[in-house]
């Protein structure tokens, strides 16, 4: 496998940088008696401005290992760099200029928003703590960035809780990108979100990757993976089964477990 | 006729109270009928009004400040608007099972998953609970979960998104009710786990005849598995259309939502939205609702009118003033 990283990463061109990279990480969780490998031993990159995809059944361990990229969760062993350098200090990870830099938009959208916050003010304030602007030029550039997630000038003014579940996610997609973050890393971010705000949605997304932004993309929804990654990785308890362009995994699946996923997509006979 | 359907919503209007004197209709002149063994599909943009409508049918309206200011609502028969909780305590999760839109958040962080599980099995008063263990795995291997036992030990926050879901789908179907409302079941799940509950709900009609009402955004999925489709515009119901021909909806928003989907174009090729945003509660323009985004609008569109559903066909009912000049 580290052979096959190494070989991926020289053959997706040499003056490509490695913005993360995660070696040999395990994620060992205790249960009731039972010894659970979330993750285990799993080798992965993210080369700078591309997208990549992790997608897997539920209690595969994306999400685990999304969070261990991010900085949330520690590793049992292994290690990830950000820029070649170790994410880790002791029981820290991104200190300093490096926090911003990786942001994360959660499953749960109930979960990343201040409830007794309007939504206007909880990213202006992240606005103000990560882009240094004062409180009204905060405030102008969160209903900017609301603006620009779909959410009306007048919705920014509500409570996480009077918003649909797919504003409040769009809400916690512009916390994310409040930080001017260089990677974004999105566990299952279209999955609370109508067809047309996802089109809205992915559309962003696509102008970010155009900008520059490196994204890991952790997703059930195989249209949204197909639609946005460079590279896909397929997990199955806890390791990688099969990576590869994502033109090659959707057109040439090699393991019996991507086809199973890939033929499990709806809708495919009503094109 | 009317004593024939399962299900029949007629002009349905649901309102919030938002002070004591000011109120906000979030659901105004919603239809839907349906047959016994019938699944129907119920799809459109975040706060169209589906989860209200979902909830006027478990009777949970007032938890959020809701109530049904006029129309029709009747299950079997029985007259839901006026039915006291006692006709509630029958009907709730025994004859209509509900799985909520916030399975993710749905199981109670307090209570073991078994306890959940006993709690939904025990509404039938006469169980013996000398079974009740037997049932609870029944119930969880119909909705494959792995290693049972240990899942009825543990608490909500120990189980990954797709098992939580699980969790409630079994839940709701524990005293195998006549209608499933499922609020966007398989959200959060990923395509095999969804394949697998959409055959399981297909299973559970088959063998039991229940109806189903399966919320989504997922138009693919509601393609795939509803014999028709309800679509829902800023509180209305705007189209019902069977979903094997939705290709020919006679209604502009929903060819929007057609041509949104994201199977329909290459990788980081430009998608098609639909223009603007949804109009929000208590904002919603005149005449058509649809007229601000419409590629289709005329002037007759915009004028203050009642826009029932028209029979065109089929079960095939659409609201759009302008259906016969709609061309794909």
């Amino acid at each position: 496998m580290k052979l096959l990283v190494y070989a991926m990463t020289k053959l997706r061109g040499k003056n490509t940088v490695n913005i993360i990279e995660a070696k040999n990480v395990s994620v060992i969780f205790d249960s009731y008696g039972d010894v659970i490998k979330a993750v285990d031993q799993v080798d992965f990159v993210l080369p700078k401005g591309q997208t990549i995809g992790v997608v897997g059944e539920s209690g595969s361990g994306k999400s685990t290992f999304a969070r261990v990229l991010s900085g949330l969760q520690l590793p049992t062993s292994g290690s990830v760099t950000f820029m070649g350098k170790p994410i880790q200090s002791g029981r820290n990870t991104y200190e300093g200029a490096l926090r911003k830099e990786v942001q994360m938009v959660f499953q749960d959208p109930y979960g990343s928003l201040n409830p007794r916050m309007r939504i206007v003010k909880a990213i202006a304030e992240a606005i103000r703590q990560h882009q240094g602007l004062d409180k009204k030029a905060s405030r102008v550039a969160a209903l900017d960035l609301l603006e620009s997630m779909g959410i009306s000038n007048l919705d920014a003014q509500k409570f996480p809780s009077k918003l649909s579940g797919g504003q409040r996610q769009r809400a916690s997609v512009a916390r994310a990108l409040s930080a001017q973050p260089s990677v974004l890393i999105a566990d299952e971010p279209t999955s609370a979100i109508d067809q047309s705000a996802q089109a809205q949605l992915l559309g962003l997304f696509n102008d970010l990757i155009k900008k520059g932004l490196s994204i890991v993309l952790v997703s059930h929804d195989l249209g949204v993976i197909r639609y946005l990654s460079d590279y896909v990785y397929v997990m199955k308890d806890g390791i990688f089964v099969e990576s590869g362009k994502s033109e090659e995994i959707f057109n040439n699946p090699k393991e019996d477990y991507t086809k199973k996923l890939i033929s499990s997509i709806p809708g495919r006979s009503i094109k | 006729m009317s004593g024939n359907h399962l299900l029949e919503i007629k002009n349905l209007k649901i309102d919030v109270r938002v002070t004591k004197k000011r109120r906000l209709s979030i659901v105004d002149t919603a239809s839907l009928i349906i047959e016994p063994g019938q699944i129907i599909g119920l799809i459109g943009e975040s706060g169209s009004g589906k989860t209200m409508l979902c909830r006027s049918l478990v009777g949970t309206l007032g938890r959020r400040g809701a109530y049904i200011a006029s129309g029709q609502l009747k299950f079997d028969g029985i007259d839901l608007i006026s039915a006291k909780q006692s006709v509630w305590n029958e009907i709730r999760g025994k004859r209509i099972g509900y799985v909520p839109q916030s399975a993710l958040a749905g199981p109670n962080p307090v209570m073991t998953i078994g306890a959940q599980l006993a709690e939904a099995i025990l509404q039938d008063e006469n169980f013996p609970k000398a079974d009740l263990e037997k049932r609870s795995l029944e119930l969880l291997n119909i909705v494959q979960i792995r290693r049972p036992e240990t899942v009825l030990k543990q608490y909500q926050h120990e189980l990954s998104g797709g098992m939580k879901q699980r969790v409630m789908i079994a839940c709701a179907i524990a005293q195998q009710p006549q209608l499933i409302v499922a609020d966007e079941p398989t959200t959060g799940l990923d395509v095999t786990v969804q394949a697998e509950i959409m055959e399981l709900l297909k299973q559970i009609r088959k063998d039991f005849n229940t109806s189903i009402i399966l919320v989504s955004h997922d138009l693919p999925l509601i393609n795939e598995i509803c014999d028709d489709t309800v679509v829902m515009h800023a509180g209305t119901t705007v189209e019902k259309i069977p979903s094997k021909s939705i290709k020919a909806s006679k209604h502009p928003y929903t060819l929007a939502l057609y041509n949104s989907r994201i199977d329909l174009v290459v990788p980081k090729g430009q998608l098609k939205t639909i223009n603007g945003q949804p109009p929000s509660v208590g904002s919603w323009p005149e005449g058509c609702r649809f007229s601000e985004r419409c590629d289709f609008v005329k002037d007759k569109c915009r004028v203050k009118q009642d826009l029932p559903l028209i029979t065109i066909g089929t079960s095939h009912e659409t609201s759009c003033l302008r259906y016969d000049e709609i061309a794909r």
